[in-house]
């Protein structure tokens, strides 16, 4: 683009890969270098049109984030933190397991659940899950409200074909999501995705899953280009108030990152088929001690 | 003759030793390279190749010029061989191997092969060294001694292999021949004068084979489930791509484009002088606009098999290449069936496979929330299932306790709080011994000091001959 409409003469090219950081910086540099040559006659101007810069470098920088539109979760406190009040779509979202659960991605897969179902709920398109193993149990999905009927599974147990198979994913018509369950993740494969998420509108999910500790203390810091990343932990249930056993499921939802939003954490009672998901509520009538003494309920 | 002997007569013998698993392997791909003058070829003992030319012969110019041309190309090759072209594969094999040196191509007209394998040896009716012995020993030594001979007491002094291989030879018994692969049911074929080796030559002339098939295709009203591109190399080596769709198809630019996928696993060497386009499998297809969107695809015959047809015909492409590059097996679906055997109640089902239309999946929305315990109807199951069940160590109390500890991958997990249990047999319908299930299982859904939540069951009873074995069967979330 011109900046045209600026000032005469005064053209400035946006690079699209630039951050708003880097493009405010630019602009500034300019400005500061017109001030400078006309010996600040134009200062009011200058400083004036700085807002103005600011708005339109907001407006260049949407599009990679929520161009798309995004899903809201329904959840007030959630949807807050995240810009424009929902998870953005068209692009790549990270979930990472805690604990020893990064080693089976139960919870990752079940978080993932969850919002798929309700990103598959209206409309047709399938969703592509890539996994390293074929260990995604059907009724276990539809507990969480996705349809099973509606997944595509590819199993293969490389990385790369993993991630080979996700970007095949984000360019196919048909297809409303990708998840891809990867151990190894390099910051270009991450990009790939992303720009390749980004153009097809297409939602994509990677489910981080390390074989061991190892792997997981190396990979679970390194950067990479996912528009969010949250991390599911799991707590312990809530007993309900009249049996013993396992009662409400709970999990602990933090996001770590978020472009253009803030990091946050949350309790949340696992979702499920029917209410996709519902913040703890509000752990306000949570009763202090279980009330049955006995540890197991018995069911059969 | 020992090797000792034969080097004392002649020192300067050139000798190797033999390598029966490489021959083998040559003799295999000079059948497959074979296939070139006909779908049905197979190798024949460690010194032949068999090849069906019956209906193909045409395509060459007759049986006189295919043998030429087969004759030229072997020589190329520096494989010296001999040819014979008769009714029978038992009197092509004795001919090519028995009959008088001469030329290196015999072709035996209709009819006269009981004439021709008269003055032949009896081995040459494929018969073991013994079996032959014997007969030379009754002074039965030509093939013709036998005509003459009653079969039943011929049976019951050397066998029924002697009259079994006299009646293959003298075509009054069938002998079918196995191929290699299977057989295709469509072929077109695309011989290039110079040998070619540039991607782009390759590339085009695959696009002309699709465009050929295709055609074919759209006249029958059918389109290509499997396909094979066999590039037939100078050197006798044959490539070849293997390709599979998730519908029948008979979009060229759709097959034209998994194929150039593929090209470059082709390695042309030298050149290609040959390319060989089969379908292997193909289905009904009546005509419609390839290449338009259908917002609603009208019912069609090859519909059942594609799960839930209109959800996956929109993503067929992509599966077709998922399937292509990591095998089509590795690319399913998730298909709910009714059985309360958990590893049974969802079955694997390739999406490009056969796939009777399915039951509409109702497991997704229904009931209240099943989890949390209160009021739930059904049971809760894992979001990941271990197959087969993996084992644990587990520490309990009372027989019919859940474990109030238990060591899963080398790793201890306390059990804080658990439900249970749901007891699991076999399904009594199935025949002992067949299930999945050869114990009664009783299901725990733990929950550990961390809070994670497993689903664990127990084989087997307490007073049992065997005790009871724990395993982790799957991960709630």
């Amino acid at each position: 683009m011109t900046g045209g409409a600026l000032r005469s003469g005064a053209s400035v090219r946006l690079l699209p890969t630039h951050g708003a950081k880097a493009v405010e910086m630019m602009m500034k540099a300019r400005v500061d270098n017109i001030s400078k040559s006309e010996q600040k006659r134009n200062m009011p101007e200058a400083t004036a049109f700085l807002p103005e810069l600011r708005e339109r470098v907001r407006r260049i920088e949407r599009p990679t984030a929520t161009a798309r539109g995004v899903l809201p979760f329904g959840l007030a406190g959630i949807d807050r933190a995240l810009p424009d009040g929902g998870l953005a779509q068209g692009a790549l979202h990270e979930i990472l397991g805690a604990g020893g659960d990064e080693e089976d991605g139960a919870l990752a897969a079940a978080f993932a659940a969850g919002i798929l179902g309700r990103l598959t709920v209206s409309g047709d398109g399938m969703v592509l899950w890539c996994l390293p193993r074929p260990d995604l149990y059907g009724p276990g999905l539809a507990a969480h409200g996705l349809d099973p009927g509606r997944v595509v599974l590819v199993s293969t147990p490389r990385d790369t074909e993993i991630l080979w198979a996700m970007e095949e994913g984000l360019r196919a018509p048909g297809i409303v999501a990708v998840v891809g369950e990867v151990g190894t993740l390099t910051a270009t494969a991450s990009r790939r995705l992303q720009l390749a998420a980004e153009r097809s509108g297409i939602t994509a999910f990677l489910l981080r899953r390390w074989r061991d500790g190892g792997q997981a203390a190396r990979e679970r810091a390194l950067p990479n280009a996912a528009v969010t990343r949250w991390r599911i932990t799991t707590m312990h249930s809530i007993p309900l108030r009249s049996e013993p056993g396992v009662g409400r499921l709970r999990w602990r939802v933090e996001l770590l990152r978020c472009r253009s939003g803030e990091p946050a954490c949350w309790e949340m009672e696992v979702p499920d088929a029917t209410d996709h998901v519902s913040l703890a509520a509000a752990l306000a009538d949570r009763p202090a001690a279980p009330l049955s003494s006995e540890k197991f309920r018995r069911t059969g | 003759m020992p090797l000792a002997d034969a080097l004392s007569f002649l020192p300067s013998l050139a000798t190797a030793a033999a390598e029966p698993a490489e021959e083998a392997a040559a003799l295999r791909r000079l059948a497959e390279w074979s296939g070139l003058y006909s779908p049905w070829t197979a190798p024949d003992g460690t010194d032949g190749v068999r090849i069906e030319i019956t209906g193909s012969a045409h395509l060459w110019g007759g049986e006189a010029a295919l043998a030429a041309d087969l004759v030229t190309r072997l020589d190329r090759q520096c494989i010296a061989g001999r040819i014979a072209i008769a009714d029978t594969l038992g009197a092509a094999w004795a001919i090519a191997r028995f009959a008088e040196a001469g030329e290196s191509a015999v072709i035996l007209p209709p009819g006269e092969v009981r004439a021709a394998l008269g003055p032949l040896p009896v081995e040459a009716l494929r018969l073991d060294p013994t079996t032959a012995q014997g007969l030379r020993r009754v002074g039965l030594k030509r093939v013709g001694d036998l005509y003459a001979m009653p079969r039943d007491a011929l049976a019951r002094r050397f066998g029924e292999t002697v009259a079994e291989r006299l009646d293959q030879a003298l075509d009054n018994l069938p002998e079918p021949l196995s191929p290699l692969g299977e057989a295709p049911t469509r072929r077109v074929r695309l011989s290039f004068a110079e040998p070619i080796a540039d991607p782009a030559d390759l590339m085009l002339a695959a696009e002309r084979l699709t465009a050929d098939l295709v055609r074919r295709l759209a006249r029958e009203g059918t389109g290509a489930r499997r396909l094979d591109l066999t590039f037939y190399r100078v050197d006798g080596r044959v490539e070849r791509i293997r390709l599979g769709t998730a519908r029948p198809s008979r979009d060229p630019r759709h097959l034209v484009a998994l194929f150039k996928e593929r090209l470059d696993t082709v390695d042309p060497d030298l050149g290609i002088e040959d390319m060989i386009l089969a379908a292997f499998v193909v289905e009904p297809l009546p005509a419609e606009q390839l290449g338009l969107p259908h917002p609603n695809p009208p019912p069609r015959a090859g519909e059942g098999r594609v799960g839930a047809g209109k959800e996956t015909s929109g993503v067929s492409p992509l599966i077709d290449r998922l399937g292509n590059k990591l095998g089509l097996a590795a690319v399913y679906r998730l298909e709910p069936r009714e059985s309360h055997i958990p590893e049974r109640a969802l079955v694997r089902v390739p999406v490009a496979g056969p796939h009777p239309s399915p039951p509409p999946c109702s497991r997704g929305r229904e009931g209240p929330a099943k989890r949390g315990g209160g009021g739930s109807d059904k049971p809760s199951r894992p979001i990941r299932l271990f197959e087969p069940p993996e084992p644990v160590e587990a520490f309990w109390l009372l027989p019919d306790d859940p474990p109030f500890r238990f060591i899963w991958r080398r790793r201890r997990h306390q059990v804080t709080s658990a439900d249970g249990p749901e007891r699991i047999a076999d399904e009594w319908w199935q025949p002992e011994g067949s299930g999945a299930v050869d114990e009664i299982r009783d299901y725990y859904r733990v929950e550990d000091e961390e809070g994670r939540r497993f689903w664990l069951f127990r084989a087997g009873f307490h007073g049992w001959d065997r005790p009871p074995r724990w395993f982790v069967h799957g991960v709630f979330s």
